[in-house]
């Protein structure tokens, strides 16, 4: 899968997460202080992605070292997230 | 479907059985399934990957999770300072570690349904504070403080998180045990008596039941304290 189709994907997610309440741009953060993600949404977010990525015919795991690790974080914006999905889809 | 870890014996076996004559789909995790007649899947519960092989499995059979009762683990009754450093390890690696990987990769089955059930099991030497159990007991008081955030982390997801501490119950864990040590952990109980496999199997019905919809975080004592 490439970024940019992953992006879309992660985008769709999180405005349907949202409730379509505001536009999601790729630097938008996904935790911390400016998050409009609280944690519970960014859970319901991350099972979301599990299930797409299932019709996808991959694994997305998003409980490893790497998705919580503070500086390399998938989850320090979208663009971040869209990556890390894209590379799990292409098996990286 | 209820999945129940530690299936293969003791109590976890006792569980899975009446689970099952009350019409319940029960899916068992153990080390070896191979006394087990139900659909099983071999698990360690101290390995994580373990664990996650066995989310992978469940995932397959694409059936909604509806409760996990985490009852595997291990025992050791001695004193701290003639524990050794492997025993130490395994109880709190098995006991404690494993139930939180079991909560955390078994969670998301059922985030997506918003409704489900965990249930952890403790000891009744955590609140007895009994002499020769603590390293078991540390292990074990770490799954009650785990349980009751688990709990409220959940709880916006609908799904309830909590603990069930038995007494002594006549299992493999209890083996070398005399009656009269049983007896003088007993006699601290509110109900001064031993309860059996039956009486836990009778709780997880409880806790896994609507009824008890309004519970969450919380540790039952078995027999009281």
């Amino acid at each position: 899968m490439k970024t940019e189709k992953a992006k879309e994907i992660v985008i769709g997610v999180i405005t349907e997460a949202l409730e379509s309440k505001c536009e999601v741009a790729g630097d938008m953060q996904l935790i911390g202080g400016e998050s409009l993600l609280d944690s519970m949404k960014l859970v319901e977010v991350c099972v979301l992605l599990e299930d797409l990525a299932d019709d996808n015919g991959f694994e997305f795991d998003w409980t490893s070292e790497n998705a919580m690790s503070k500086s390399r974080s998938m989850f320090r914006n979208v663009n971040a997230l869209a990556e890390e999905f894209a590379k799990q889809s292409n098996g990286e | 479907m209820i999945i129940v870890t530690g299936a293969s014996r003791g109590l976890g076996k006792s569980i899975t059985e009446r689970l099952i004559s009350n019409g319940e789909n029960v899916f068992g995790l153990a080390r070896s399934t191979k006394n087990l007649d139900i659909e099983s899947f071999e698990c360690d519960v101290s390995n994580y990957k373990s664990v996650k092989n066995a989310v992978r499995e469940v995932k397959k059979m694409k059936l909604p999770v509806n409760g996990v009762i985490n009852v595997a683990g291990v025992a050791s009754m001695n004193l701290a300072v003639t524990t050794d450093e492997s025993t130490v390890q395994k109880v709190i690696q098995t006991n404690l570690i494993g139930t939180i990987y079991c909560c955390q990769l078994f969670a998301p089955l059922m985030l997506r349904q918003k409704n489900g059930v965990f249930i952890n099991f403790s000891t009744i030497a955590v609140p007895l504070a009994l002499k020769g159990e603590s390293v078991y007991a540390a292990s074990k008081a770490g799954v009650e403080g785990f349980s009751r955030i688990f709990a409220r982390e959940m709880a916006d997801f609908n799904i309830r998180v909590n603990c069930i501490a038995p007494g002594p119950i006549r299992t493999d864990l209890l083996r070398g045990i005399t009656d009269t040590q049983i007896e003088k952990i007993t006699s601290q109980q509110v109900i001064p008596r031993q309860f059996q496999k039956s009486d836990v199997c009778d709780l997880v019905e409880l806790l896994i039941d609507e009824k008890s919809s309004s519970l969450s975080g919380q540790v039952l004592n078995v027999g009281g304290v």
